[in-house]
């Protein structure tokens, strides 16, 4: 786990500043979707050892939900967007 | 039946009595100042960071992408929402947080050393420049954190949380014999 | 008399003496001593009993690796166990005791168990003591807890105070050393910010009992003049008395510092202990290296120390450990250790070389004996001769200490905590760093570099390299002239051959070579195995000394390379840190922020009694003169909002204010009720859901403009339901024009109910409030005689007539002041959370008792709220899942009790008459309950087995936490005024 997070907008901050929600690589499905994409989207998780993406929002900063890709076995932190952005780029 | 309402200050409680001699680590607590929330409507959060830095009657404090705070010395609630008002309301809302925060005005050579108890932002002046401004956690506590000179800062927090951060600060400053009065 | 204070040198302060105690006798020492050094100086070497065998041992080393020297410093609940008397300063007044002895550290009963040791080796624990299972809480452990352990945990409230601090910095130097200083110079020159820290209480590491001249003066000097320089400069901040000890990641360390662990009497205005979080750009680790003991018989006899400890002692403190020492060494630091005591005047009985040949320099007149073992020790509780064996001959040599010198490991600890392991090397014969990268380097002794030109070198080089890195330019500084240099090498030796009595390997567990031989023979070779199997590196200490010769003696058992037994695995701490000190200044009350309403003075000069709501104090009712019990406020706080009026304080809810055009939309999406068309001025229930369809929270929303609307959220989600609102807003549709921001700390909101709200209310508002003028979930801006803007909320938790009235925070207390002396004519009460909770339950509201995640709208009887016509909301499509549409789920019902003098507790079961309690057999449960002073008996909400059609059955209330059972009759959850009679009045 990171010590530090560099947040696009409030610059360095110690991950204290930070909630973490979860993956932030699943996409809403429709209303419409079937029961397995819903449930998939609300339940199911992956668990990867390396690269992910999660939602980290700096509730003690801009409040912004931010996405974290980091390396859960190094620890290392390859990029920090924000979630909105990284939003409408992906799935929207 | 016609009154004047009296309002009281979130710090009334800590800070009865009379008021002793500010030390060479001081903390001020503004008693009365207008603060707003500005949010930027989508798309015009540049124009109206533009319009805020040129105003000279107050200053904007970054909260978010396309939110500040504004603290104003001199006017009303009232005077600083119309005031914003005329500068931005077709770009902007505003939303009055006089009585939201607490402005914790704090001061002296020890300053950073203190404040370093609490937040975790490199506050080098090299980094952390006079006129910046951050959203950062002191301890627990969400504030805003401003740097106003070499060795001055101001926080504005909540104000369910003002005697918390108050007895943080005051923790914090134990050490450097920090002082506490309201601002004159 | 063996152990001394020599008649001169050192570097302690001989005209500050200093009185301490050890074990109740009165001492002195000097300023500059620590506890260890002032030890020797009074001839006390004794210093503990061993954890498992209760041998007596003695100080050993000179810093933070010691093992045996763990006393107990101060009393009552100021005192401090398993402190090491070698790295503790000595102050006047302290008061040490040792440990783990009974009586007497002189006598102690459980040294029988050193007889028994035959019957205790390794694993001992594991297969002992494993059947009976139900003896181990009963009888073994705490046996086995009173004979082991070390010092005492003191049960009082720890009466010292902590703090934390932040420190960022370009480069963070560890270790104060002739490579640490150099380094920080060279950094700080160069304009870096610079921290340097040391756990000593005086900087210059090894210079300080260096016999070596730098540019022509004492070690000492030079390190006085660079810390002199550094102080003076601004950017540099020195710590000594502060042990990193912990590397995480991004580079930011944790460390020590102990601001007045050395003080008899502590400054109230500083900490005793701080705690830093260093975020460093660059570290370098400037650690040393650690003298490896030597694993030979009776090595654990008191006298037996590190000959750099005895060199040190001599040197730094002034002090001698014996008359006639013996060196056994198998490297040139044992010779230089003899070269040193033989100049203070210490007699060297002889110098056992376990080489062959060594072109090291004795000391004039000394005794050499080279490739020689030393077997066995002699002496009762201090060594009084060794016995050396050579070519099969064994001699008695005798002496009063024994320095042992077994080779030097660098002390790379840190640079191994995240997760990269030590390598070995063949060369040094030693563990070195893993290349962790440019964040953390490691230079001088812990590099592998042993002489002192090369650490006064590699430490400004590495710094250089550093400020070049970072864009500064360093100086080009001259380096300080040193002089000829002895050779620093050694030759490995795990074990000494032919030991006679136990050689032990770890002191502090009394780990021994035959325990690692155990564990390898019944297969637990593996480094990680061996030291659970033997508890070797286990304690205190973490194996500082003892680890690097287990894992060169199961190499050799094993036949293989230390580099294919690997070490076992580093994490922080460096050494230990007392809870104290993690926990900082967050203890108490401030272990979290508390959180005060505007209204918080009204109610304590009103009388309130407070209760904890999460960060709040909430009012939770007004006892007044002659109300025994907090029923009775509550009850008539009830029966007269009933009658009359009352006023409470909800100003800890939540409220957002949301504006943009999307506003509306975005509220209609979560919420699973219909908003779009809610118009302006009005307020409507809202209730949300998780996307799992299950209710997360509910509260009001008004329209207070066609794109501006304010919505509330209970006390205890406001922070969560904000969070969500900013995922859906940013995450799920960033396209809606919607902004919002947290308006909870800006209004003191007061709810103002009874029959008489209106009379009350009006004398104070300019706006006609009337039910015409201000109908039922009516909402908007009203101006206060006098012209103070409010808002004002037509809605009800009561079911009676009701306001909520919001002013600026900060005349809240004068508005309820207000509402308190226009209401006194209409008998108006104060009330609180008590009472608002019976109201509400009267009244058949569910709120978070019944919210408990489990609850979906329909359950809670709200399943006509959620909207079939949107198209989409948050919980839309899972809620109509089969699981959460079947017609047998929990149903909130209400419950009378057929016995009107029961009473029923939330947290109840419930079961049908005549059926066993059990899982299958459970019909639901209580989740609230309170005493009905309108009703004259208890009434409940409870969740049934498809409850709404059982109205009228009998059911039986199962608490098993109070052992009561009652008899309730199932009814409708509306208690008061089904038909909202009096709340639309
Ligand atoms: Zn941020």
């Amino acid at each position: 786990m990171a010590s530090l997070i560099t947040c696009p907008h409030c610059g360095v901050r110690p991950k204290e500043e930070f909630a973490i929600r979860g993956d932030a690589s699943l996409v809403r499905p429709a209303p419409t979707a079937s029961d397995e994409a819903w449930h998939d989207y609300v339940y199911v998780r992956a668990n990867p050892r390396g690269r992910t993406l999660e939602h980290w929002q700096h509730v003690g900063g801009c409040r912004r939900f931010l996405v974290v890709e980091r390396d859960t076995f190094t620890h290392e932190v390859h990029s920090v967007t924000d979630g909105a952005a990284f939003a409408r780029e992906n799935g929207k | 039946m016609i009154r004047d309402y009296y309002n009281r200050n979130a710090l009334d409680e800590k800070l009865r009595g009379a008021p002793r001699p500010p030390g060479a680590n001081h903390l001020a607590i503004g008693h009365r100042q207008a603060v707003s929330m500005v949010l930027a409507v989508a798309g015009e959060e540049d124009s109206v960071e533009k319009l805020l830095s040129s105003a000279t009657e107050f200053t904007g404090r970054f909260s978010a992408p396309g939110e500040w705070l504004v603290v104003s010395e001199n006017d009303t609630p009232e005077g600083l929402q119309r005031r914003l008002d005329a500068l931005c309301s077709d770009k902007a809302h505003i939303v009055d947080q006089s009585e939201a925060r607490v402005l914790f005005r704090i001061s002296g050579p020890s300053m950073r050393r203190i404040l370093a108890k609490g937040i975790g932002l490199d506050l080098d002046p090299n980094v952390f420049a006079t006129g910046a401004s951050a959203n950062a956690l002191c301890g627990h506590i969400a504030v805003n954190l401003a740097r106003t000179g070499e060795d001055a800062f101001e926080l504005l927090t909540p104000r369910s949380f003002a005697e918390s951060l108050f007895d943080n600060l005051m923790t914090m400053g134990r050490e450097y014999d920090l002082t506490a009065a309201f601002a004159a | 008399m063996t152990a001394y204070r020599l008649t001169a040198g050192g570097l302690v302060d001989r005209s500050r003496a200093l009185s301490f105690s050890f074990d109740g006798r009165p001492l002195r020492g000097f300023a500059g001593d620590t506890l260890a050094s002032a030890l020797i100086a009074n001839d006390q070497l004794l210093a503990g009993r061993s954890f498992k065998y209760h041998r007596p041992r003695g100080i050993v080393s000179v810093g933070s690796s010691e093992p045996n020297a763990l006393v107990t410093i101060g009393s009552g609940a100021r005192s401090d166990p398993n402190t090491k008397a070698t790295v503790a300063e000595l102050y006047a007044g302290l008061t040490a005791r040792s440990q783990n002895r009974w009586p007497s550290l002189g006598f102690d009963i459980g040294a029988v168990s050193d007889l028994l040791s035959p019957f205790i080796g390794a694993g001992f624990y594991y297969k002992t003591f494993m059947w009976p299972a139900q003896l181990w809480e009963k009888l073994y452990e705490p046996l086995i807890r009173r004979a082991g352990g070390l010092g005492r945990v003191v049960l009082e409230r720890d009466p010292e105070s902590y703090e934390k601090s932040w420190a960022h910095c370009d480069l963070l130097v560890v270790g104060g050393g002739p490579t640490g200083l150099t380094a920080a110079l060279t950094a700080a020159r160069a304009g870096l910010r610079v921290i340097l820290a040391d756990e000593d209480f005086r900087l210059g590491g090894s210079l300080l009992s260096e016999t070596q001249a730098i540019d022509g003066a004492p070690a000492h000097v030079f390190a006085d003049r660079v810390v002199a320089e550094l102080q003076a400069l601004p950017n540099v901040t020195l710590l000594p008395r502060t042990t990193v000890f912990g590397w995480y990641d991004d580079n930011v360390f944790g460390a020590v510092e102990r601001v007045q662990k050395h003080v008899a009497e502590p400054l109230a205005k500083l900490p005793t202990e701080r705690v830093w979080r260093v975020v460093a750009r660059r570290a370098l680790l400037a650690t040393g290296a650690e003298e490896r003991p030597l694993v030979f018989g009776g090595n654990d006899r008191p006298g037996v120390m590190m000959a750099g400890a005895l060199r040190t002692y001599a040197n730094r403190y002034g002090v001698a450990a014996g008359r006639s020492v013996a060196i056994f060494t198998n490297g040139s630091a044992g010779y230089q250790a003899a070269r040193d005591l033989h100049a203070k005047g210490i007699t060297i009985a002889a110098i056992v070389d376990g080489r062959v040949a060594a072109e090291d320099a004795a000391p004039e007149g000394t005794r050499v004996i080279r490739s020689a073992s030393l077997i066995d020790t002699r002496g009762r509780r201090r060594v009084s001769g060794i016995v050396v064996e050579r070519s099969g001959f064994e001699e008695l040599v005798a002496c009063d200490a024994v320095g042992m010198s077994g080779g030097w490991s660098p002390v790379i600890h840190l640079a191994c905590q995240r997760g990269a392991k030590p390598v070995w090397s063949d060369t040094l014969s030693a563990f070195v760093a893993p290349d962790v990268g440019g964040g953390l380097r490691v230079a001088g002794s812990a590099n592998g570099v042993y002489t002192l030109s090369g650490c006064l070198g590699d430490g400004a080089a590495k710094a250089s390299a550093i400020a070049s890195e970072l864009g500064f330019k360093p100086t080009q500084d001259v380096m300080p002239e040193t002089g000829e240099e002895a050779d620093p090498s050694f030759t490995a030796l795990w074990y000494a051959p032919g030991a006679k009595s136990k050689a032990f390997v770890d002191f502090q567990n009394d780990v021994h070579t035959k325990d690692l031989g155990l564990a390898l023979r019944e297969g637990f070779g593996h480094v990680e195995h061996a030291k659970r199997y033997t508890t070797s590196g286990m304690a205190t200490d973490q194996g500082k000394l003892s680890n690097i010769n287990a894992v060169g003696i199961l190499a050799g058992m094993r036949g293989v390379s230390p580099a294919d037994v690997g070490t076992t695995t580093f994490r922080p701490f460096y050494t230990p840190v007392s809870f104290g000190a993690l926990a900082g200044t967050a203890r108490d009350k401030h272990a979290a922020p508390t959180r005060k309403s505007p209204l918080h003075e009204w109610a304590r000069k009103n009388g309130a009694a407070f209760v904890e709501a999460g960060p709040w104090y909430r009012s939770a009712w007004f006892p007044r003169a002659g109300e025994k019990t907090w029923r009775e406020s509550v009850d008539r706080e009830v029966l007269n909002v009933r009658a009359n009026v009352g006023i409470c304080d909800v100003s800890t809810l939540g409220k957002i204010e949301l504006f943009g055009p999307d506003a509306a939309e975005f509220l209609n999406r979560i919420y699973c009720n219909a908003l779009l068309k809610l118009p302006v001025g009005k307020a409507r229930y809202g209730l949300m859901l998780r996307e799992d369809g299950f209710v997360y929270d509910d509260g009001t929303v008004s329209r207070l403009a066609e794109e501006h609307f304010l919505v509330t959220t209970t006390t205890a989600m406001a922070g969560g339901v904000m969070s969500h609102m900013e995922y859906c807003s940013q995450v799920l549709w960033p396209e809606l024009k919607v902004r919002f921001c947290s308006v909870s700390d800006q209004w003191a909101q007061i709810a103002i109910a009874g029959p008489k709200a209106r009379s009350v209310l009006q004398q104070l508002i300019e706006n006609d409030i009337s039910d015409a003028g201000f109908p039922f979930l009516a909402a908007g801006t009203v101006t206060l005689k006098g012209g103070l803007k409010a808002r004002l909320f037509r809605i009800s938790f009561s079911g009676e007539l009701a306001f909520e009235l919001a002013v600026p925070a900060g005349f809240g207390i004068a508005v309820a002041d207000q509402l308190m002396d226009v209401g006194r004519a209409v008998d108006i009460c104060a009330y609180g959370v008590e009472a608002l909770n019976v109201l509400r339950l009267e009244k058949g509201l569910p709120t978070h008792a019944e919210f408990d995640g489990r609850v979906t709208p329909d359950d809670a009887g709200l399943g006509r709220m959620v909207s079939p016509h949107k198209t989409d909301f948050v919980g839309k499509h899972l809620s109509s899942r089969y699981g959460l549409t079947a017609a047998d789920r929990m149903q909130l019902v209400g419950l009378k009790p057929v016995d009107r003098e029961k009473d029923i507790r939330a947290g109840a079961h419930l079961l049908r008459e005549g059926m066993k309690p059990s899982t299958l057999n459970d019909q639901g449960w209580v989740s609230s309950a309170c005493f009905s002073p309108v009703l004259g008996h208890h009434i409940a909400f409870a969740f049934l087995k498809s409850g709404r059609e059982r109205y009228g059955e009998r059911i039986v209330v199962w608490d098993k936490l109070r052992d009561q059972e009652a008899v309730a009759e199932v009814c409708d959850p509306v208690f008061v005024d089904p038909e909202n009679a009096r709340m639309k009045a």
